[in-house]
């Protein structure tokens, strides 16, 4: 980028365009298309939401566009498919066997969050022009295996500097054309958020310490199991454990989550420049916690036919909340004439043949 | 005349173009003041989805983006019907209950008529030494947890033993049955098969027996659930379920796992079918062998238990076990 004079700044929020009435439509013609081919239709059900929500999402009047096509979508869902079943039976079978998979999963999952980062990023364009990824193999091994091996060691203190490291991977290896993103956020910034989120979950768990106290206090006899009790019964009493948890706690997990989910987006998505164009997220926890806890809501009250509208509500507060300052024109980007010519050609290459992404 | 963005792809540049149908199967795009013609079969047209803008690509990979949805259909009119059907689908109220309509008719018949059959397919295709590690695995997290070593005296013991051998020994069924004696508080007077033909009885249940027909009936009907392969089918079953799961909800969220417990419910349905298999197994065996069935019920009632409360019950899509009055006539039932 040469040097912007006098550049002017513009706020261009994301503008979302999609309707639950109409993604209903969409939804369920592709369910009901995924349940007949026993699955088979899922790769082109993918193509179609994908497309329907980036061409409803649009910056400075121009929407986004989904490229991925269904047959290499559909072969990466097979071996998904297939390696499942495998780690679902072998895993079953013995333990033994799971354990013998256990490097397989190590050295595997980085290679699919690479393909899968990659088959995305390239698949997605703007005003013509595709975003591109970066990001290599030993990358992710370290931000995905390594670091969260670390973390694990450390007993989650390091937790969020691997978050940090895993953002800025996805994130700050992205790039649209040449211009290549740069991602500001800081491993404070990271600590902070997930030290508060972590005292909200705390909260959350003594809240559901005094359910069941209340309960112990009314059924005493519950501490000293009745050996005569019937299965049934002991099940029963589970039964309302659970759903006094639920009850109490619920809402204050769900608070905890929709913190951590706003407070992540704004600093990781938030902290991202382009060139002299500053990306900004300003999602905040009430109105988020409050789609989370509608939706859940709506979702048990329909039986689950309420997805469509809730994924709907979800996007638009998001989009909404999220966009681009502009410093001077946004016409300048420059195709990165390798992927461009790849990516649009017929004979792809090898490296998009398989999308993993789910 | 159809307004429109235009982009040449080199560079995120955007300019207003226009497009305009000229002589049949032809367009002409108006862009910075210049003309250019191409012939329908020339352009990638995107079809079309919701009210999302369509793209057309020229072949010099530029590109013209309109919101025009039905100025584009109007131009491309009757000379390419494309791959419209699915946006027909999509568009239209009626095809969309429809379709609701039948994801809940299908996915119930599926898990409900398809599953089970398909279950027993892969149990038969997977070898014995499975049903074995299985087992295995299964009796130790049991003795872990709700399981005790009997406290029955020796010689009870070596009768039970003797009396299952003699049970399963004209069998012949390539299982190799075992019972397994353990005290169990929890599970009460129980018996419980585990593939590999591992049968285990609880104490407790030895002692509600008032003689060992009675128990014969019982353990009867765990044979039942062996030589079924049971225990396996539910297994692959519920691998099963919850592969569907996935699929259809193929951006899983903690929102949509909730509809994941519908197949659930409708396992526990399948679960019923299989113990009325296994009751139907034991009376059979009874009457083979010269026991009247009436131990069956006897037993039966009494492991349940008169005196238990319909409200105790779980309702009957989550119970794994039919209603005891569809299984057994119990005289304090007054049924």
């Amino acid at each position: 980028m040469e040097e912007q004079i006098a550049a002017p700044t513009r706020e261009l929020p994301l503008q979302f365009h999609a309707t639950g009435a109409e993604y209903f439509r969409i939804w369920i013609v592709n369910l009901l298309l995924t349940i007949i081919t026993l699955g088979i239709y899922s790769a082109w059900a993918k193509v179609r939401r994908l497309r329907y929500f980036y061409g409803s999402t649009s910056l400075d009047g121009t929407s986004f566009e989904y490229h991925g096509k269904p047959i290499p979508i559909l072969k990466g869902r097979l071996i998904a498919v297939a390696a499942y079943a495998v780690l679902a039976l072998g895993g079953r079978l013995s333990p033994y066997v799971a354990f013998l998979m256990l490097p397989l999963i190590f050295f595997g999952v980085p290679w699919i969050i690479v393909k899968a980062r990659l088959f995305q990023m390239r698949m997605s364009s703007w005003r013509g022009l595709r975003f591109n990824f970066h990001g290599n193999y030993t990358g992710a091994l370290g931000a995905y295996v390594g670091w969260m091996l670390l973390a694990m060691v450390t007993l989650m203190i390091l937790w969020p500097w691997a978050l940090w490291k895993q953002n800025r991977y996805l994130l700050g290896n992205g790039a649209y054309g040449t211009e290549r993103f740069e991602f500001h956020a800081t491993k404070g910034q990271f600590y902070k958020f997930c030290l508060i989120g972590l005292a909200l979950l705390l909260a959350a768990l003594c809240m559901a310490v005094l359910p069941i106290r209340m309960l112990y206090t009314a059924h005493p006899e519950l501490l000293r199991p009745n050996p005569n009790a019937l299965p049934v019964e002991a099940a029963m009493v589970s039964l309302k454990l659970a759903g006094a948890i639920y009850l109490f706690a619920g809402p204050l997990i769900l608070l905890a989550v929709a913190w951590f989910h706003a407070r992540l987006l704004d600093v990781s998505i938030g902290g991202l420049t382009l060139g002299p164009h500053r990306v900004f997220a300003r999602l905040r926890t009430w109105p988020l916690f409050w789609i989370y806890l509608t939706n859940l809501l709506a979702m048990i009250c329909t039986l689950g036919l309420f997805y469509p509208w809730a994924k709907v509500r979800m996007l638009r507060y998001q989009t909404a909340n999220i966009g681009l300052i502009a410093h001077g024109s946004l016409d300048q980007f420059v195709a990165d004439t390798q992927t461009q010519a790849s990516a649009v050609g017929e004979g792809m290459h090898d490296v998009f043949d398989i999308d993993f992404g789910f | 005349m159809i307004q429109g963005r235009y982009f040449d792809t080199h560079s995120s540049a955007a300019g207003v173009a226009q497009l305009e149908a000229v002589a049949l199967e032809s367009v002409c795009l108006h862009v910075n003041g210049q003309r250019q013609m191409f012939g329908l079969a020339q352009l990638e047209i995107s079809d079309r989805i919701g009210s999302i803008p369509r793209r057309l690509r020229f072949p010099d990979a530029s590109e013209f983006e309109t919101d025009d949805n039905d100025g584009v259909d109007a131009l491309l009119g009757a000379a390419a019907p494309r791959q419209t059907w699915v946006h027909r689908l999509e568009r239209n109220w009626g095809i969309a209950v429809g379709a609701l309509v039948g994801v809940v008719a299908v996915s119930f018949l599926f898990v409900r008529f398809g599953l089970p059959v398909v279950a027993g397919w892969v149990a038969a295709v997977l070898p014995p030494s499975t049903d074995n590690i299985i087992g295995q695995h299964a009796i130790q997290i049991l003795d872990h947890g709700f399981l005790k070593p009997s406290t029955l005296d020796a010689q009870r013991q070596a009768n039970l033993h003797n009396l299952f051998s003699r049970m399963t020994a004209s069998l012949n069924d390539g299982h190799d049955y075992r019972l397994e004696l353990r005290d169990s508080p929890a599970l009460g007077p129980n018996a419980v098969a585990l593939p590999a033909g591992i049968v285990v009885m609880t104490d407790q249940l030895s002692t509600l027996a008032a003689n060992d027909e009675e128990l014969m009936a019982v353990l009867a009907h765990e044979i039942g659930h062996v030589r079924g392969r049971h225990a396996l089918r539910q297994m692959i079953e519920g691998v099963g379920i919850s592969a569907i799961a996935v699929v259809i909800l193929g951006d899983m969220s903690s929102v949509t796992a909730l509809a994941s417990a519908a197949p659930v419910l409708l396992q526990s349905r399948n679960s019923r079918q299989l113990e009325s298999e296994a009751d139907a197994f034991s009376r059979q065996w009874l009457r083979d062998n010269h026991i009247p069935e009436q131990r069956f019920d006897d037993i039966l009632c009494r492991m349940i238990g008169p005196e238990d409360k319909k409200g105790a019950q779980l309702p009957p899509f989550l119970a794994t076990h039919p209603a005891i009055q569809d299984r057994a006539h119990c005289p304090s039932e007054g049924k």
